[in-house]
């Protein structure tokens, strides 16, 4: 049981970079981004396809590229389909209020999957490794493997940036400016837009640099891997969408705790569910203190 | 004439039920003439995808949240009627057994749906779209991995009225039974619309702090939504279970609650033709595709694609054809004006005197925000029978004074006492109903509803339909039948005085009423101003710019500046009073 | 060379809020607007910046037409607008504050020449600053733009008198730097004794269009147009 216990830390380390990704959206783009692990699965299948040469059987490219430039290229992808999006919804619902500017993220999380689909097919993509293996060997017979402290450190590398930035550069302090007060960073001459696009640029090339690695390491269908934001949103409320550390912490956590529950065959089900509960649970707990919106 | 205006406050009920009888007769004759087997079916998918629409219509169209698994109660509802089925329950029923099943699938769907909404609904409607976006995903994988009882038990679901297993005659049959039901689910819609649930639903939707103040709690409208979508939803998972006969899980995927939810946003769903017309997209794209060997996926894109459209112009398809029938109507009608006359000599009342007593005490109210003192030390007993009149500069706490009041700033310090009811620990819908209602500075008035839906949503069944006709025509309101968006904004808040006077509050707290009218409209309501007290037993608290206004119909003043209570009294001693001019004017001691 | 309004309307849903007006501000001098609540003085200064637009009429700002142009464009060729409210962003310092507008370090330090209170504020969260001090950073901020036009809404709204009239002074201090200045105020004497023109709305619409030591020595005239 602790042996499955632990080996959750790999699946806890890609929703750690998802929630610490969905709080940077909430808090800087006024969006929870549903197509957020969409975008970076779209970029790596774009990267495999440029890979082998052909999208479906009857698609041909023409060019095979090496693994390095096809994945660059993919994570390009993954950012500029994430860009576009942000310059939809910064162009038509600037002043709209989070929850439609998230629905239009439902209609893309639709898109994407079924373009994915058309280009790529529904059978498994030959996802070349990066990384893969343990990386060591603890005692007690528990393997820490190379792709858990892979995305954990990008969680980490992700989250620290995002502080640095924030804090300490023109860009951040023009960031945290809008998300204080939109209109007034507007009326002194602040690019809201570009910054906005900047944001979605920014968490969808990360995004598309987890799926290249990870995807090679589980089962990786288009959806399956589009729906991670899932339990990744479900460690973002742990921090209530604020806090990235909750979220970051909260995405190890909760894989620790899945795969305490697979070592449990007779509570297989509960596995599934255990992301729902965290959000029920936290949804529960933060509105213990509920405040009227003077908005609404 | 009772009846008559209940007609007029809701909409007539006889247009539904001839449109319900005229498609039941027009569809029954359908099922005659379809060809072959693959028609019937296509048209029961499409029936049996508009009930589910419609329950998307309800939460998303009406409420304004997102919820992503509809097809998640569906497959609740399937699994439950093939269970009742298996284990052989409630076979005293006979034939009807299997209409049974469906109302209990799509009862326990509905508690499903009460269960997920209870912690998703009180803060922003992006929660819920996490949450159920969460539980389709994870009923997906459950249902994989269980099977739905009917595969699993090696049977096949019996069809009612002993149709007997698929065929041609079966299949005919079973459509015409379909037919039936979705013309009696639509018929309920229909009236859910219209009755108070629907208007909450409007409500919720447009403005949260207004549906408060109106004395419903948002919460319950909410999860009222929530839990009628869920419903339909498991209702057509049932009806869609008796066509299939066997379920399974890959007929209630996650992609297909996305795509029914974008389908119904971009259709605009809580329209009954519309849900119609969605379910005809969403199982003929598919064969159209089909039938030119396109992928089939393609339907998603596209659902896609018009969604983002949908969202980003917050327009649908509905709506457009409703805005260009109704542009030709109204370029032929005049617009909806205010018809507010001034009073008749005689009727003419003086500056109400109030009887004595003290109807609401306010002792010591402090509000803070932060290091910032908003309010402090704030004391007031407001008179039975009077209109008090709260005047002062900009910024000098008056909002806030009567949002502390009215339950939206919880955090207040002091005492507030409305007859012997403390109000300090109420919610803000508790106080409406207890007898302390506000109107909005701001135009907080849904223009999805009519004007009599929205007074009698409002007035929470405290007034007769005659007298909420008689209210509107006292403050010179349009007819109860005129939708509120036909009516500018200026009238619309007038309305809203309307319908909160015709809930008999003991305290009415009017906040810039007469802002957007015209200066004989200022005399004109303050003459029916004057007249609040006697004609309704209500007691009024109005804040004002006007002063002519304040002048003509307050019984006494009190001047905020800088949060505290400058000048209290009767109206010569206040507005004569130095130190309340140079507050206005911005001068101090200092100077 | 001045930012002219040309027959400015500006309606709110309700209607016109504020009908034509016509008014002309000129580099280094103050205009005073003034009038009782409601009157449409703030509707008028957001159609300035842009956050709303005019239903008629036209602005132009140094003879460029500025109606139909972007909030950013028009803040960007020199046109500041200081919102009603104090709009600091609460959680950026006040030298952040003062970086999102300053060009160069000489831009800060002129700024809060002006403030010289801020000095040992400069690292402190400004949602913690006083209200005073508040008005102060957005003023400063502003000033740090280099603007050529400063629109001024209701900076005296909940700030203590003393505050208010030490704030004054700044502001001709601004004008005398070149700047136009559009001063926006519900407290009329303290206001229309540094302008050099002044027009009062009452109900929306221009109820006097003049010279502000006109109107001071006119008690009648202007208790009227506030109290009614």
């Amino acid at each position: 049981m602790l042996t499955t216990a632990l080996s959750g830390i790999g699946p806890g380390g890609y929703y750690a970079v998802i929630a610490v990704l969905l709080v940077l959206m909430a808090q800087l783009t006024r969006v929870v981004n549903f197509s957020q692990v969409a975008f970076g699965m779209f970029g790596a299948y774009i990267s495999v396809a440029l890979m082998s040469g052909q999208f479906q059987q009857s698609i041909k490219i023409g060019i095979k590229l090496p693994q390095v430039v096809a994945v660059v290229i993919g994570i390009l992808v993954a950012g500029l389909i994430s860009a576009l999006v942000g310059w939809i919804i910064a162009q038509w619902l600037p002043e709209a209020t989070g929850t439609a500017r998230s629905a239009v993220t439902v209609a893309t999380l639709l898109s994407l999957i079924s373009i994915a689909y058309i280009l790529f097919g529904s059978r498994p993509q030959p996802f070349k490794p990066i990384i893969f293996g343990p990386l060591m060997e603890l005692p007690g017979g528990i393997v820490i493997t190379k792709i858990s402290v892979f995305s954990i450190s990008l969680a980490v590398v992700v989250a620290i940036i995002a502080k640095i930035v924030l804090s300490k550069t023109m860009l951040g302090v023009r960031l945290r400016a809008i998300a204080d007060r939109q209109t007034a960073a507007e009326l002194l001459g602040v690019n809201v837009k570009l910054m906005n696009v900047a944001v979605w640029f920014f968490t969808g090339a990360v995004s598309g640099l987890l799926i290249v690695f990870i995807a090679p390491t589980q089962s990786s269908d288009i959806f399956t891997l589009s729906m991670l934001v899932v339990p990744g949103a479900a460690a973002a409320l742990i921090g209530a969408f604020k806090n990235i550390w909750a979220g970051l912490i909260g995405g190890i956590l909760l894989g620790v705790v899945q795969g305490f529950f697979a070592g449990l065959p007779d509570l297989i089900y509960i596995r599934d569910w255990i992301p729902i509960i965290v959000i029920i649970v936290f949804l529960l707990w933060n509105q213990r203190k509920e405040v009227w919106d003077v908005a609404r | 004439m009772s009846l008559a205006n209940r007609v007029r406050l809701q909409g007539s009920p006889w247009k539904p039920v001839l449109v319900a009888v005229a498609t039941l007769i027009v569809g029954l004759a359908l099922t005659a003439i379809l060809p072959d087997q693959k028609w019937i079916n296509i048209v029961t998918s499409v029936l049996v995808a508009s009930v589910s629409l419609m329950g998307l219509g309800v939460v998303t169209g009406s409420a304004g949240m997102i919820a992503l698994c509809q097809l998640t109660f569906a497959a609740v509802g399937a699994w439950v009627v093939e269970w009742l089925f298996v284990n052989e329950q409630l076979t005293f029923f006979g034939d009807f057994a299997f209409v049974v099943y469906i109302l209990i699938g799509g009862l326990v769907a509905a508690v499903g749906g009460i269960l997920v909404g209870l912690p998703a609904l009180r803060l922003r409607g992006v929660n819920l779209a996490v949450l159920t976006l969460g539980i389709a995903a994870a009923v997906d994988l459950t249902l994989l991995k269980t099977g739905f009882p009917a595969f699993v038990a090696g049977m096949r679901v019996e069809r009612p009225f002993n149709l007997g297993p698929s065929s041609v005659a079966s299949d005919r049959g079973y459509l015409a039974f379909v037919i039936v039901a979705v013309v009696l689910i639509s018929l309920m819609v229909v009236f859910l619309q219209r009755s108070r649930w629907g208007a909450s639903w409007k409500s919720v939707a447009f403005s949260e702090r207004s549906t408060a103040s109106s004395g419903t709690n948002v919460r319950t409208a909410k999860l009222s939504a929530f839990a009628v979508s869920a419903f339909l939803g498991g209702l057509a998972g049932g009806l869609f279970d008796g066509q299939i006969m066997q379920g399974n899980a890959y007929s209630f995927t996650t992609i297909n609650s996305l795509g029914m939810y974008v389908l119904s946003v971009v259709a605009g769903s809580y329209l009954i033709d519309m849900a119609i017309f969605g379910g005809i997209l969403f199982i003929l794209i598919p064969e159209i595709l089909k039938v030119f060997k396109i992928d089939l996926q393609w339907g998603n894109v596209v659902f896609g694609i018009l969604g983002i459209q949908a969202l980003t112009t917050n327009s649908n398809l509905g709506q457009d054809i409703r805005n260009a029938i109704y542009k030709r109507k109204m370029s032929k009608v005049p617009p909806v004006e205010l018809n507010l006359a001034p009073v008749e000599e005689k009727k003419v009342v003086e500056v109400p005197q109030g009887t004595g007593r003290t109807i609401l005490k306010v002792r010591d109210l402090g509000v803070a925000f932060g290091a910032v003192k908003a309010l402090q030390n704030v004391n007031l007993d407001i008179e039975e029978g009077t209109i008090v009149g709260l005047i002062g500069p900009n910024g000098a706490g008056k909002s806030t004074f009567v949002d502390a009041l009215t339950g939206f700033l919880p955090h207040h310090t002091g005492v507030l006492t409305l007859e012997d009811i403390e109000l300090d620990k109420l919610s803000p819908s508790r106080i409406a109903r207890v007898g302390l209602r506000r109107t909005y500075q701001q135009d907080r008035v849904p223009d999805t509803l009519t004007v009599g839906a929205y007074v009698y949503f409002v007035s929470r069944g405290k007034a007769t339909p005659e007298e909420i006709a008689d209210t509107l025509e006292f403050f010179g309101c349009p007819d109860p039948t005129v939708p509120l968006r036909s009516v500018d904004v200026g009238t619309r808040r007038l309305i809203e005085v309307a319908a909160n006077v015709a809930a008999k509050p003991k305290v009415l707290l009017l906040d810039e009423p007469a802002a957007g009218l015209s200066h004989d409209e200022h005399i004109a309501f303050g003459e029916r101003l004057r007249s609040l007290p006697s004609k309704y037993g209500v007691t009024v608290i109005i804040i004002e710019h006007d002063l002519d206004l304040v002048r003509s119909v307050c019984t006494s003043i009190t001047v905020l500046n800088f949060g505290e209570v400058l000048a209290s009294g009767s109206q010569e001693d206040v507005l004569s009073n130095p130190e309340v001019l140079k507050a206005y004017m911005g001068e101090t001691e200092l100077l | 060379m001045s930012l002219v309004l040309n027959d400015v309307t500006v309606s709110r849903g309700v209607g016109p809020v504020i009908s034509n007006v016509s008014l002309e501000i000129k580099p280094g001098e103050v205009v005073t607007l003034v009038g009782p609540n409601g009157a449409g003085k703030t509707s008028l200064l957001e159609s300035l910046s842009g956050v709303i637009r005019p239903s008629s009429g036209s602005i132009t700002m140094d003879d460029v037409d500025i109606t139909k142009l972007s909030r950013r464009k028009r803040s960007r060729t020199g046109l500041q607008h200081v919102e009603q409210g104090r709009m600091i962003f609460p959680s950026l310092t006040v030298l952040e504050n003062l970086r999102l507008t300053a060009h160069s370090k000489a831009d800060i330090e002129a700024a809060i020449s002006l403030f010289p209170e801020l000095e040992k504020r400069m690292n402190s969260a400004t949602v913690l600053l006083s209200g005073g001090e508040q008005q102060m950073v957005v003023l400063a901020r502003a000033f740090a733009a280099k603007p050529k036009y400063l629109l001024l809404d209701e900076m005296s709204l909940g700030l203590a008198p003393v505050v208010f009239m030490r704030l004054l002074p700044i502001i001709q201090q601004i004008a005398q730097t070149g700047v136009g200045v559009l001063l926006v105020e519900q407290f009329a004497h303290l206001a229309l004794k540094i302008a050099s023109d002044s027009m009062v709305i009452t109900s929306g619409h221009v109820s006097y269009h003049g010279d502000p030591k006109k109107l001071l020595d006119n008690e009648e005239l202007l208790r009227k147009s506030y109290m009614g």
